[in-house]
């Protein structure tokens, strides 16, 4: 390993692993002003989420709540203050990941074939047994494009913290980004993963060990918010790169995220303040990244899910196809076997006030002027405080500026084009009916020139976002036609996904998924090259009375 | 509070008197010959001194703020709080100009004064209300803490966004006011009318460009549009008269003497409007009021029953 990873903070976490863990503790404590009101809150949310409660360990969790609850009233100020401290000190070893380094060596080597144990605790050891059947880094390298600037990355990751920020669609994201960084040679990051993903034992063992903290999603209250929030919080500080997901939870639509969730990313702006204020500064780094796939393992699930007539969005989704390990196992396959199939854009870092970086780390403004990013936390005396107002504010700003990066770091591929095509044609069929009029169509033909025509207008007007900085196009599409377009399309979508998005058929191509196609095209809405589902509905053309049967 | 106003015309003087009156340490910058009525504010022509006050308010026509918030922005940095009392859009794209502020300089605090409130009004202290917007507290409460007193109500809204269209759109129903106003038979069931139907049209549009209903509804909206009810004197009033009047466009803007922005922004706006799937009866009528080809008649009609 490259000497400048070794010094990466967290190659000492085990060691620091206590008094991280005893500074949240701290933090949140010191910094909980109404006791008596978080505890109620606390107890309100838990008894509530344990009401039915049948495991042992729950029914007695629930007891304890309740009588909490109860005591709550009458008991004293450091009373209260004490249980808080108990609380808090046990959510803040649960969240506390680890880091064993031999862990992170072996599992490098071991990433792909972590692809397709994703389930089976059983396939691993014969993997072991069978070495020739691990493949290297290597085997990946021209499957996993990696984009971006890393020289910069890299220099600024020696004396400030960064903080990835990629898009998140897909249960694989943790472990090809995870890939990625090791493949740039930047160092890896800690990140919260949600508790479901430690249910299988396989994973949790390499979770852990790699950096993970874990993350509770079923507990919605405030204490275990402000234990999560600080723990990031005093990583971030402490100089442990860290990685999170700011849209919360996979797309389910296929678009990229746009509306951001801002709770982990205030406390870079939290940290570097704090930094500050203890004549310590360390910049901190936001790292925008898009992570594209060919074909998303989990697109069926979620764009179901997206769709479905029960309409509530299921934020935890524990029984999609990353649970199946057939599906893995086929989606690993088609993955590994097509060049560019993944390809991850590092964006340009941004300091905690969304301001350009260059490569000395030194923030400017949008004319390009040096400005000392101190300068934002200061109030009107000139000090540095804590704002939390201001900093909220400040991070909205940054949402607003990491989802602008994700438009422009998108990289449009194959299936992103030819479902945009696809979509037209549909569209066009049902002569602009709405959405579900559209989705209601069956195996539509269409001449096979018709949809390499579209999809080569659709990678042209792309090619002419792309001068203006506003897509990424992806390397195997730039200058081939049309109908090769297409074919890569089908290619992708014919060995994965079980009903045939598109298929041969007598006199051109059928259309046979409609939802799949729509979760495919969606992911070019915000750059107006695909339709936006969600826009005001346009007025449909004239004549258009007699393919709209069935229409509201 | 040491505060520091940008322009030296009649509401950045304006400005400079109702901090001074609200016991601010207030520093003036302009490059015109000020007279004698300033005393106890500090006076430069210096961009540079300007700047060692944190917090800033710019006072200029609004087809200067770019290059002087350029110009400016090379003395400030992340710590400064920055607020115009600038009535406008610019461009095709219609930007506020919180957005050309933080194009052309590093700061983020950054807001805009709104309301009822007239220069005159502020020069001689007479009793009236203020709206400052800015989406950080640090702003609005350093604007309220500067200018605030017994005979200025400063409010407050988080809709930095929602104050500027406000004000941009009331300017342009202000034209609308002087036209229906010079008609003879003019009651004011009519101009209840035009007010209550020219707010209502301006929220949608103002929401369509990512502002708050009720901002439009407040203070900084309905609020403005009805003092110009008693404004004669107000430059979109008097030109909406000379129209009325008959006159032509050029001649009904020598009458009003200021510049008027709205004669511009009108047509932009009925523009965005129609894109954004509105239908602005009342801006559409204001269009056509400017570009003469309205019938009188037909136009009050139009305006009124929109």
């Amino acid at each position: 390993m490259p000497a400048m990873r070794d010094e990466a903070p967290i190659f000492r976490f085990n060691e620091q692993r206590p008094h991280l863990v005893s500074r949240t503790i701290d933090r949140v404590v010191d910094t909980t002003e109404d006791v008596l009101r978080s505890l109620n809150d606390a107890a309100y949310h838990e008894t509530r989420r344990l009401d039915k409660a049948r495991r042992a360990k729950d029914v007695e969790r629930l007891a304890q709540w309740r009588s909490l609850a109860k005591r709550l009233g009458r008991m004293s100020e450091p009373q209260r203050r004490a249980r808080l401290r108990e609380l808090v000190s046990e959510y803040a070893h649960d969240i506390a990941g680890n880091f064993d380094p031999r862990v992170h060596k072996l599992s490098t080597r071991l990433i792909p074939a972590l692809v397709t144990s994703l389930l089976s605790p059983s396939k691993l050891p014969r993997l072991v047994r069978h070495p020739q059947q691990l493949f290297s880094l290597d085997a990946l390298r021209d499957k996993v494009v990696v984009q971006g600037n890393v020289d910069h990355l890299r220099k600024l990751a020696k004396n400030s913290t960064l903080i990835f920020v990629p898009t998140h669609s897909s249960n694989m994201d943790s472990i090809v980004f995870g890939f990625a960084l090791e493949r740039s040679r930047l160092p890896p990051a800690t990140y919260g993963a949600g508790k479901n993903l430690f249910t299988n034992p396989l994973l949790s063992f390499f979770m852990h060990n790699l950096g993970a903290y874990k993350v509770d999603r079923r507990l919605r209250h405030r204490i275990y918010k402000d234990c999560l929030k600080a723990y990031s919080a005093v990583l971030i500080e402490e100089g442990y790169h860290s990685l999170f997901f700011p849209g919360g939870t996979r797309s389910r639509s296929g678009r990229i995220e746009q509306r951001l969730k801002l709770g982990l990313m205030g406390t870079g702006i939290e940290a570097y303040t704090r930094t500050l204020m203890a004549n310590k500064e360390r910049r901190v780094y936001f790292v925008p990244a898009t992570i594209n796939y060919l074909l998303t393992l989990e697109a069926e699930s979620l764009i179901g899910d997206f769709l479905s007539e029960a309409g509530r969005e299921r934020y935890i989704i524990e029984d999609d196809e990353s649970s199946r390990l057939g599906r893995v196992t086929t989606f690993s396959r088609q993955l590994l076997g097509m060049n560019g199939s993944v390809v991850i854009r590092f964006g340009r870092p941004l300091d905690p006030f969304g301001c350009d970086v260059d490569e000395d780390g030194q923030s400017h403004d949008r004319r390009g002027r040096r400005i000392d990013p101190a300068s934002y936390v200061r109030n009107l005396d000139g000090e540095v405080n804590l704002d939390q107002q201001r900093n909220a504010q400040y991070t909205r700003e940054l949402g607003q500026r990491i989802a602008d990066e994700y438009k422009r770091e998108t990289v449009a591929m194959s299936t992103n084009i030819v479902a945009a095509a696809c979509f037209e044609q549909l569209r066009e069929h049902t002569g602009g009916g709405d959405l579900f009029d559209t989705l209601r169509v069956r195996d539509h033909v269409c001449p096979r020139d018709d949809l390499a025509r579209k999809a080569r207008r659709i990678r042209d007007d792309l090619l002419d976002l792309e001068k203006s900085e506003r897509i990424h196009v992806a390397g195997n599409v730039r200058g081939c036609s049309g109908g090769d377009i297409v074919a890569q399309a089908m290619r992708a979508f014919r060995g994965y996904h079980t009903i045939k998005v598109l298929d041969h058929a007598a006199d051109g191509l059928a259309l046979r998924d409609p939802k799949l196609l729509f979760y495919y095209q969606n992911r070019l809405v915000p750059h107006g090259v695909a339709w936006d589902a969600n826009a005001p509905r346009a007025t449909p053309p004239a004549g258009a009375g007699a393919n709209t049967g069935g229409r509201r | 509070m040491h505060v520091g106003i940008l322009g030296g015309g009649p509401w950045g003087m304006a400005l400079a008197k109702a901090a001074r009156r609200a016991r601010s340490t207030t520093m003036l910058c302009s490059r015109r010959h000020q007279d004698g009525s300033l005393k106890g504010i500090k006076i430069t022509a210096e961009l540079a001194e300007l700047a060692t006050t944190r917090l800033i308010i710019v006072a200029v026509p609004s087809d200067k703020a770019r290059a002087l918030a350029r110009e400016l922005g090379k003395y400030l940095d992340g710590s400064h709080v920055l607020v115009h009392g600038i009535r406008g859009l610019s461009g095709d794209e219609l930007s506020t100009i919180s957005d050309v502020i933080r194009e052309e300089t590093p700061v983020r605090r950054i807001g805009a004064l709104g309301g009822p409130v007239q220069a005159d009004e502020l020069a001689e202290g007479r009793a009236s209300a203020i709206v400052v917007g800015s989406a950080f507290g640090d702003v609005t409460s350093a604007v309220t803490k500067a200018l605030s007193g017994r005979w200025l109500q400063v409010h407050t809204t988080r809709d930095l966004r929602g104050l500027e269209w406000a004000s941009a759109l009331v300017g342009c129903l202000s034209i609308g006011l002087g036209y229906v106003q010079a008609r003879q038979d003019v009651s004011p069931g009519l101009l209840a009318a035009l007010i209550s139907r020219g707010v209502d049209e301006a929220a949608s549009i103002a929401v369509a460009a990512g502002a708050k209903r009720e901002t439009l509804y407040g203070l900084g909206g309905y609020g403005d549009l009805l003092a110009s009810m008693a404004l004669p004197d107000r430059p979109e009033v008097i030109l909406g008269r000379e129209l009325a009047a008959g006159k032509t466009l050029q001649q009904a803007r020598d009458s009003a003497h200021l510049r008027i922005e709205a004669i511009e922004l009108v047509p932009r706006i009925a523009r965005f409007a129609h894109q954004a799937g509105i239908t602005p009866a009342i801006f559409d009528g204001l269009t056509s009021i400017l570009t003469g080809q309205a019938d009188p008649e037909e136009t009050v009609r139009a305006l009124f029953s929109a």
